[in-house]
C-alpha cells in the first residue's frame, strides 16, 4: 500500500502529538516508574571475564530487590552498556546520563577508564558507583573531594595485605626477590608498595629482576628464562587476568615453582584457571574481597555461590561482590534518605549524602562507603593448598584483613602512611 | 611459531600480492581448535602422550576456512593495498567475535599436556621437552616448505606465479587453483602454529592482534615475500625479545622496533628481499 500525502500528514501530526504528550507526562513518570540504573560492564578483551562477573552480581542484586518489591516500591531497571576504552566509555556514560536519564551508573573496572569517568560524573552530575576502577593516578587521588563519584578500594590494598603476610610468614627466609607485574599503573604501584613495606619491616633484600610483561600477554617464556637465571628466593606478582595461569604454567615448566616462594596478590580473580598441575602449594594467593569457599561466609554469600555455580557452572569471584555492593548500597542510601524526607523519594543530593558512610550487607559481609567516597571492605588471602575437591588450588588457612588495616586513610599519602606504621 | 605465522603471510603475499592481516586470526583459530580437538580426543580415551596428533589434526582441520576466505579475498585482488588491509582487518574483527561466540571470553586452557613429555636440563636450565618438540616441528615445517617450493611441480608453479603472474597464466597455469591452494597452505601454517603453541599457554580472544604485530616486524626485517626472510626474521625477533627481557626488560618492544627501523633505513626491502618465496 502506498502512503498518500494525506495519510502521511495525519501520521506526522499524530506522532508529533504523541511526542508532545510524552514530554508532558515524563516528569510525573519519573517518580513512579522504574529506577533506572546504568551499568558499564566490560565485554571484550582481558577485562571481559571480570566485567561479566561484576554484571552477574548487579543482576542478582537487582532481581532480588525487584522480587521483594523494588526500592520504595520502584522496580530497578538496568540499562547495560559496555566498558571499553576510556574515550568510548565516557561517551556511553554521557549517553546513559543524557539519553537514558538514569538515576545512577554502576560499573567500570579499569583504572584508565576510572580516571576518565571521574571528572565526567562530576560534570554530568550523575552518581557513579565504581566496581573496581579508582581515580588514583600513581597512588595520588586525582579528585580529592568528588561529589558524584563513589570509588572502589585503593589499587594497592591487595599488595599491602600480601606484603604484610609475606613479612609475617617468611621474614628471614628470603634474600633475593623478583617482581613480574603487568606493565601499567596497577602493576607498577603494587610492586612499589611491596618494596616499601618490606623496607618498613626491616627486611633486607636485593631485587634481582623486575619484569613488566604487557597486560594480557600469552607468552612468558623469555620472562621465565630471565627469572630462572636470576634465581630469586621469592617472586612477587600482581597478575590478575587470563595471563596469570599462562605465566604459572610456563614458570612451572621451567621448574621455577618448586623451590621459589610465590606471592600472587590478585590471582584469586581467575582462581578456577589456577590448576593444581602447575600451581604449587604454599604460595600466598589473594582473592580480593570475596573468597568463594570461606567457611565463615554469610547465608547470603552462600546462596549467591550456589546460584552462580548452578547457573554458570563456575565459582564466583570478587567482582560480583563489588557489583552487588554498589546496588544494595544505593538502595540503603535511598531508604535512609527517604526516612529523613518523610517516606518520599529523595532528591539526588539527599541520596549522595546518605551514600556517605552508608553500610550494607554484601556477599562478603558488611561493607560501607567512607565519607570521602572510598569503599571499605574485607580482603581475603591465604596459603594455597591442593587438598580440596576441585582441580584448581584453594587457600587454607584463609586470612582476612579489613581496609582499616590495609588501605591508606582519607587524605594521607600511601608512603607516608606506610612509614608511620608501628611494626 | 612466529615463523609459521610469518611464513603463511609471506606465502600469500608472495603469490597473490595480498597483505593478509587475518593471518593472526588463523593462529588464534588454530589455538582454539587445538584445545577442542585434544580435549575431545582425551575424553575418548586417547593416551595423553599422543595428544600432539589431535592437536595437529585440529590445527590442520581449521585450514578448511582457507578456500571460502580466498574466494572472498579474490574480489579485492587487484585493488589498492588499503582495501586489502581494510578487508583483512575486518576479517580479524569478525573472526574474533566468532571465537568469542564459540569459545567464550574466558581464556581456554589445555589441561595436562604441557609436561607429559617431562622436562630436561639444558645448560643448567630446566626446559619442558614439549618446547623442544615445538622447535623441532618448526624446523621440520620450514624444511618441508623449502622442499615443497624448490623440488616439486607445485612448488615450481607457485614460484613461477610469484615471479610473473601473467606469464604463468599465459603458459596455462590455472591461477584460481594455485591461489586457492596457496592461500589454504598459508592458513594451515597459521592454524598449525596456533595449535602447537597452545599446550604452553591459553587461548584468548585477542591473541590474533598480538601476533599480527610481531609477524609484521618479522616480515619487515626479513623482507616481504621471502620464505628465508621469515625464518631469519622470526629468529631475530625471538632472540631480541629474550635478550631484552633478560638484560633490560623495559626495552623489550623498543629493541625490536629499533631493528625494524634500522632495516627500513639501511635495506628498505628487508634482509632477504628479492629472493624467491
Amino acid at each position: 500500500m502506498r502512503t498518500t500525502r494525506r495519510q502521511f500528514l495525519t501520521l506526522t501530526a499524530a506522532a508529533t502529538a504523541a511526542a508532545a504528550a510524552r514530554l508532558d507526562v515524563a516528569p510525573a513518570f519519573a517518580q513512579s516508574g522504574p529506577v533506572k540504573l546504568g551499568v558499564l560492564a566490560a565485554k571484550a578483551g582481558v577485562l571481559a571475564p571480570v566485567g561479566e562477573s561484576g554484571l552477574r552480581g548487579v543482576q542478582w542484586a537487582a532481581d532480588r530487590i525487584n522480587a521483594a518489591g523494588g526500592i520504595l516500591g520502584r522496580r530497578i531497571e538496568l540499562v547495560i552498556e559496555e566498558e571499553s576504552s576510556p574515550k568510548d566509555t565516557v561517551e556511553r556514560f554521557r549517553k546513559l546520563a543524557l539519553q537514558d536519564k538514569v538515576d545512577a551508573v554502576t560499573g567500570a573496572i579499569s583504572t584508565g577508564v576510572g580516571l576518565a569517568l571521574g571528572p565526567v560524573a562530576e560534570e554530568m552530575k550523575t552518581i557513579w558507583l565504581s566496581w573496581d576502577a579508582t581515580t588514583q593516578k600513581g597512588v595520588e587521588e586525582t579528585i580529592p573531594k568528588p561529589k558524584y563519584s563513589f570509588r572502589s578500594t585503593d589499587n594497592e590494598c591487595e599488595a599491602v595485605m600480601a606484603s604484610i603476610l609475606t613479612a609475617r610468614h617468611w621474614k628471614g627466609k628470603f634474600k633475593t626477590v623478583a617482581g613480574i607485574n603487568p606493565d601499567y599503573s596497577y602493576g607498577r604501584d603494587n610492586w612499589a608498595a611491596f618494596l616499601a613495606i618490606m623496607k618498613k619491616h626491616g627486611i633486607e633484600l636485593s631485587v634481582v629482576s623486575e619484569l613488566w610483561p604487557k597486560l594480557g600477554a600469552t607468552d612468558f617464556t623469555a620472562h621465565v628464562a630471565a627469572l630462572a637465571q636470576a634465581k630469586p628466593d621469592l617472586i612477587f606478582s600482581c597478575h590478575w587476568a587470563g595471563d596469570t595461569p599462562i605465566f604459572l604454567k610456563q614458570a612451572h615448566g621451567a621448574g621455577l615453582t618448586r623451590s621459589t616462594k610465590l606471592v600472587l596478590t590478585t590471582g584469586g580473580g581467575v582462581h578456577e584457571s589456577l590448576k593444581k598441575e602447575f600451581t604449587p602449594e604454599g604460595a600466598i594467593l589473594g582473592y580480593n574481597t570475596f573468597y568463594f569457599e570461606h567457611a565463615k561466609m554469610s547465608a547470603l554469600g552462600k546462596e549467591f555461590v550456589r546460584w552462580h555455580q548452578e547457573k554458570f557452572k563456575e565459582w564466583p569471584n570478587y567482582e560480583s561482590d563489588h557489583g552487588y555492593f554498589t546496588i544494595v548500597a544505593y538502595r540503603a542510601a535511598v531508604e535512609r534518605a527517604a526516612r529523613a524526607a518523610g517516606g518520599k523519594w529523595p532528591a539526588q543530593d539527599a541520596i549522595i549524602q546518605a551514600l556517605e558512610g552508608v553500610e550494607a550487607e554484601s556477599l562478603s559481609g558488611s561493607r560501607r562507603y567512607r565519607e570521602d567516597h572510598i569503599m571499605e571492605a574485607t580482603f581475603f588471602q591465604g596459603t594455597t593448598t591442593h587438598k580440596n575437591k576441585h582441580d584448581f588450588v584453594t587457600i587454607d588457612p584463609v586470612e582476612s584483613m579489613t581496609t582499616k588495616q590495609i588501605q591508606k586513610p582519607s587524605g594521607v599519602g600511601l608512603y607516608d602512611w606506610i612509614n608511620g606504621w608501628k611494626v | 611459531v612466529l615463523f609459521l605465522v610469518a611464513a603463511g603471510l609471506q606465502l600469500v603475499f608472495g603469490v597473490q600480492k595480498i597483505l593478509n592481516l587475518a593471518c593472526g586470526s588463523f593462529y588464534a583459530l588454530g589455538a582454539y581448535a587445538g584445545v577442542s580437538a585434544v580435549a575431545w580426543a582425551l575424553g575418548h580415551g586417547l593416551p595423553a602422550p599422543l595428544f600432539v596428533l589431535p592437536l595437529l589434526a585440529g590445527g590442520l582441520a581449521l585450514a578448511v576456512v582457507g578456500p571460502p576466505l580466498e574466494r572472498l579475498l579474490r574480489t579485492i585482488h587487484d585493488r589498492d593495498e588499503s582495501f586489502q588491509l581494510l578487508l583483512t582487518f575486518a576479517l580479524v574483527l569478525m573472526l574474533e567475535d566468532v571465537m568469542r561466540f564459540v569459545w567464550g571470553t574466558a581464556p581456554v586452557q589445555l589441561r595436562g599436556a604441557y609436561l607429559v613429555y617431562g622436562q630436561v636440563t639444558v645448560a643448567g636450565s630446566t626446559v619442558p621437552v614439549y618446547n623442544l618438540v615445538v622447535i623441532a616441528a618448526g624446523a621440520l615445517i620450514a624444511l618441508g616448505m623449502g622442499l615443497l617450493l624448490t623440488r616439486t611441480r607445485f612448488g615450481r608453479i607457485v614460484r613461477a606465479t610469484a615471479e610473473n603472474r601473467e606469464m604463468a597464466a599465459a603458459l596455462g597455469v590455472d591461477m584460481r587453483r594455485v591461489y586457492r591452494r596457496v592461500f589454504t597452505l598459508g592458513v594451515a601454517l597459521g592454524t598449525v602454529g596456533g595449535a602447537l603453541v597452545i599446550p604452553a599457554t591459553a587461548a584468548v580472544n585477542e591473541m590474533a592482534i598480538e601476533v599480527i604485530v610481531e609477524a609484521f616486524a618479522v616480515v619487515v626485517i626479513g623482507g616481504l615475500g621471502s620464505m628465508r626472510g621469515a625464518a631469519v626474521g622470526a629468529l631475530i625477533v625471538g632472540v631480541l625479545k629474550a635478550g631484552a627481557i633478560a638484560t633490560w626488560p623495559d626495552v623489550e618492544m623498543l629493541a625490536i622496533y629499533v631493528v625494524v627501523i634500522g632495516v627500513l633505513v639501511l635495506r628498505p626491502a628487508g634482509l632477504f628481499a628479492g629472493a624467491t618465496p
